[in-house]
């Protein structure tokens, strides 16, 4: 059976009317992280990997003095400084600079970890959280951690989230109805969405022994489960990087299989599509959905992946076909076939689109109208301090807009804030095309 | 023959594939039908069978994987001279028809993969990514020197001047005799006799009398492939035949692998003089590894790093880490987050995928950890022991019953002068230490006989340039595990009393297996340069 599928035209209809919906010009999202190291580090591989490394030690530093010493170790390193840089060097020679230089640095980024990170405690968050209810955003709380590697930090974090869901109802109970984001044709939708990391829920999960993690992170993901299920708030499980795919992936259908969560909680995974094994893992998921009938439909959130990077790194040194796209292109249309897959496998799922690219998003919502699906029927995820404008956007359109949401101190941010970087520095992004200025048409024609 | 293509690694195996590993439980289903090996002393065309030596699972010892005949004094003697012989033909054959020989054992191995890793597993305790790796390592040595000795076959350039040509040339230099260890039973063996017979030498080898099972494959995959039974013979024994093989005055080089004791007598051994020449030693022995922590590291990446240098394989790597040094200012955090990460690591049997530490090698070798264990426990803290999780085992302290189990685990607090800060422990123990910076801990680590492998975690780039000038290791490895050095990549050998400074898997390796020749011919005819 053939399902009826957007034309092009649809599609550039759809983006065009987003796009006019985005807030002004003048704040495209490269600018608005308004640090000119952003722009120096588009530019310049080794700047940006001065500045990577600078933003990555700043937590560990014991004090200005050695954060600037780290500075200008890093920014020696730089062969063709410009002179903003300069009068940083300068700066890092006498014991009073380095101070300056250090409390100015230390700043910067403590700013641009504001960006992407809305506070450090949950508790610290609920203003944001109740400022995007009100615009008529929802979002989805992620506790950022350090890595979890003993019994004592799983138990932690396990503990961390059980509290965050019970601080999640608290924020959300007292706000005003926002029928757009509390329901769908399928039914509720949860209010309170707590985002989950099965590596910070177990200390032994190994890539060549996926049992092994997933017994022990499901003691602690069904303790989750039950407190989801008993205050009605939606739990996501995250995706990480391919060595816990298996693993991941098992566990949260197992779990939901079992009996005791079968009217309960609203849960979801996650789907990658630069994994070129996607499209498979996405038909077990459907054939999983079809085959186990839950009161919430499974939430697929439809992702790019955030790992490319370090996939890639890892196959070249160990000399592997690299399981993730190495072209762009190649993702972005297999995202698009995904997406078609995913919307057609409703009501067995509930799908999410979480990405920044225009393309994508208007692609999902001109398919799904193509199929004679609800504009409700669809939701749109971004990433807090990177999908701003279009999160806007979104909402003023009416349609189901959630802003995933990290909370932690700097320690536990940093490498989800290097990520994030990454993410807004590399050349190839959406969002750096966009800020490069390239026209709306361009920006969203088919890859 | 053409050129052979660039070097590559082979890749090693992707273990998070459940295909990858469905193979590797394939290659020991099919291994476990032929036990137990049975190991020949052979020499040219002959092959003496015995059982006078066993080899055994130690993890499960009554389990015999290989039974071998032993080689006597004048099987011994009768190696050297038939290697005597062969080295007079295989030292003629060009030397690309020798790497072309080589290059067919690696596919040999290449081919038998999952069941030569599954033999590493069972007569090791390899467990399986380590066995994998290791097989890797053997095909690397074989590919990598097979390239290195057709280029040094091409002689170095040297200065010329008219009417006179000089060429600088390199020769095999007779026989070598091979000595190698358990813990790497295919690929040190494998590199270290390859080296030896790529550069045209005949080799004598004899294997860990704990691995004489990978031994035999090793001579196998080589004489399958076209090495002359007269050029490469296989002595399976013990430290006798060892010493006595060291001792022969036919052999020209040594190549040793293994104790730091055993090293040093090879070594007096061979300053003895044979009537003839001069024997050389090529020694990779001890360490005591420290990885050094300073302030500013990432404890997430370096808790890692640290627990897995330490005890995958148990410990039993040379290049493992033994002491971690930690700046004073995040040693309470980092031995909080290592005792933690040890206490979880999964003791158990090495075909269990998923393990992170097997049993050691064998009775003696637990034994000796433990005397170090209770000697850290009396002059200081034990600050963590791992235990097995449920249904991985019944035997005392949770570790399974069967085997040479000993519960990885860490030290803390000890004095300066203990031995298990200054000696080879070759186990699963790794001793803590707090420092009040990186210099402190530098000064600690250069009152060490050992210089093998060594770690820092820092992200100063002052710090780490600072460390590299003054470290005396052979390898020091920044912000990652100390061990898994790969062949190319990180050419891997110690100085100090660690070894004779020798890189295998490295552009000069081949060097020690050869002998410098320059020719100079005069060009000049009646006054015209002809």
């Amino acid at each position: 059976m053939a399902t009826p599928s957007a034309s092009e035209a649809d599609i550039l209809a759809v983006g065009r009317d987003l796009a006019a919906a985005l807030p002004g010009a003048s704040r495209n999202p490269l600018k608005a992280i308004d640090d000119k190291a952003m722009d120096l580090a588009s530019q310049d591989a080794e700047m940006r990997a001065a500045l990577f490394r600078f933003v990555d030690v700043v937590p560990a530093c014991r004090s200005l003095d050695d954060l600037a010493r780290h500075l200008s170790g890093f920014l020696e390193e730089v062969g063709d400084r410009p002179p903003s840089l300069q009068v940083a060097m300068r700066m890092s020679e006498s014991k009073a600079g380095r101070q300056a230089l250090g409390a100015a640095a230390a700043a910067g980024v403590k700013h641009m970890a504001h960006r992407f990170i809305v506070g450090e405690t949950p508790r610290e968050a609920t203003g944001v959280l109740e400022d995007l209810w009100r615009k008529g955003v929802a979002t989805s709380v992620d506790l950022l951690g350090e890595a979890t590697v003993t019994t004592g930090e799983a138990d932690r974090y396990a503990a961390r989230c059980g509290e965050a869901l019970d601080g999640l109802v608290d924020v959300y109970r007292k706000l005003p109805e926002r029928p757009a984001l509390e329901a769908d044709s399928a039914g509720r939708i949860p209010r309170e969405n707590l985002s989950v990391k099965v590596s910070a829920l177990t200390p032994l999960l190994r890539a060549d022994a996926p049992e092994l993690g997933k017994r022990d992170a499901a003691v602690r993901l069904r303790v989750l489960l039950r407190r989801a299920r008993e205050l009605d708030a939606h739990l996501h499980i995250d995706m990480e990087s391919f060595d816990s795919r298996e693993a991941v992936t098992d566990l949260v259908l197992e779990l939901l299989s079992e009996e005791e969560f079968r009217d309960g909680p609203s849960a979801g995974l996650v789907l990658q599509a630069y994994l070129r094994d996607s499209p498979e893992l996405c038909e077990r998921i459907v054939t999983w959905a079809q085959a186990t009938p839950r009161s919430y439909p499974l939430l697929v959130r439809l992702v790019k992946g955030a790992y490319w990077d370090h996939e890639i790194v890892e196959a070249r040194q160990h000399g592997w076909q690299s399981p993730v796209f190495e072209v762009k292109a190649d993702s972005d249309r297999n995202f698009e076939a995904l997406t078609r897959r995913l919307l057609e496998a409703r009501p067995a799922v509930r799908v999410a689109i979480a990405s920044h690219n225009l393309r994508s998003i208007a692609h999902a919502l001109a398919a799904n109208r193509a199929m004679g699906g609800d504009d409700g029927d669809v939701e749109v995820q971004v990433l807090r301090g990177l999908g701003d404008d279009l999160q806007e956007a979104l909402a003023k359109r009416g349609l189901r807009v959630r802003t995933y949401c990290p909370v932690g101190d700097l320690v536990a941010g940093m490498a989800y804030l290097v990520r994030r970087l990454l993410e807004n520095t590399s050349n190839e992004s959406f969002l750096h095309e966009q800020a490069a200025g390239r026209s709306l048409d361009d920006l969203l024609v088919a890859p | 023959m053409t050129d052979l293509p660039t070097f590559v690694n082979e890749p090693i195996g992707e273990l998070r594939r459940s295909s990858v590993r469905d193979e590797l439980t394939a290659g020991m289903a099919a291994l476990e039908k032929k036990l137990p090996l049975r190991v020949p002393v052979w020499i040219g065309e002959g092959e003496r069978h015995g059982e006078e030596l066993t080899s055994e699972d130690p993890g499960a010892p009554s389990r015999i994987v290989a039974l071998s005949a032993k080689a006597t004094g004048a099987e011994v003697d009768e190696a050297v001279r038939t290697a005597t012989k062969g080295f007079q033909r295989w030292s003629q054959t060009p030397a690309v028809r020798r790497a072309e020989i080589l290059v067919k054992a690696a596919a040999w191995m290449r081919a038998r993969r999952a069941e030569l890793a599954a033999l590493a597993v069972r007569e090791c305790a390899k467990p399986w990514d380590e066995a994998d790796a290791d097989v890797c390592e053997a095909i690397d040595f074989l590919e990598f020197y097979a390239r290195g000795a057709v280029a040094l076959d091409r002689g170095k350039a040297l200065f010329q001047v008219p009417g006179e040509r000089n060429e600088m040339r390199y020769a095999p230099r007779g026989v070598v005799a091979v000595i190698s260890p358990w813990n790497f039973p295919i690929a040190i063996p494998t590199g270290m006799t390859a080296a030896g017979l790529a550069t045209g030498n005949a080799v004598v080898l004899k294997p860990a009398e704990q691995a004489p099972g990978c031994g035999l494959m090793v001579v196998r995959a080589l004489r399958e492939a076209g090495v002359p039974p007269d050029a490469l013979a296989l002595l399976p024994g013990e430290g006798d035949a060892g010493a006595a093989l060291v001792r022969h005055p036919g052999v020209h080089t040594i190549a040793f692998t293994g104790s730091g004791p055993v090293g040093l007598d090879i070594i007096r051994a061979a300053a003895e003089p044979s009537a003839r020449h001069l024997k050389r030693v090529v020694a990779e022995m001890g360490g005591k590894n420290c990885v050094i922590v300073d302030s500013d590291a990432d404890l997430d990446d370096a808790v890692p790093a640290i627990v897995s240098s330490s005890f995958v394989y148990a410990g039993q790597k040379c290049s493992a880490a033994s002491r971690v040094l930690v700046h004073e200012a995040i040693a309470d955090a980092l031995l909080e987050r290592v005792a933690g990460a040890v206490e979880v690591l999964v003791v158990g049997q090495a075909d269990t995928f998923g393990i992170d530490v097997p049993p050691v090698i064998e009775r003696d070798a637990q034994q000796r950890v433990e005397r170090y264990i209770d000697l850290a426990a009396r002059a200081g803290s034990i600050a963590a022991r791992a235990h097995t999780p449920a249904g991985c085992g019944s035997g005392a302290d949770g570790l399974p019953a069967d085997g040479w189990f000993v519960a990885p685990t860490v030290a803390a607090d000890l004095p300066a002068d203990s031995p298990v800060l200054g000696e080879e422990i070759f186990g699963p123990l790794l001793a803590f230490e707090r420092v009040a910076s990186v210099d402190a801990a530098l000064e600690r680590i250069d009152e060490l006989p050992f210089a093998l492998t060594g770690g820092l975690f820092c992200r100063n780039p002052h710090t780490v340039e600072r460390v590299v000038r003054r470290t005396p290791v052979g390898n020091l490895y920044v912000n990652r595990p100390i061990t898994g050095a790969m062949v190319g990549r990180q050419p891997f050998g110690g100085n100090r009393l660690s070894g004779t400074g020798t890189k295998a898997g490295g552009p000069d390796y081949l060097l020690h297996f050869v002998e410098p020749r320059v020719v100079t011919e005069n060009t000049v005819r009646h006054g015209l340069v002809i």
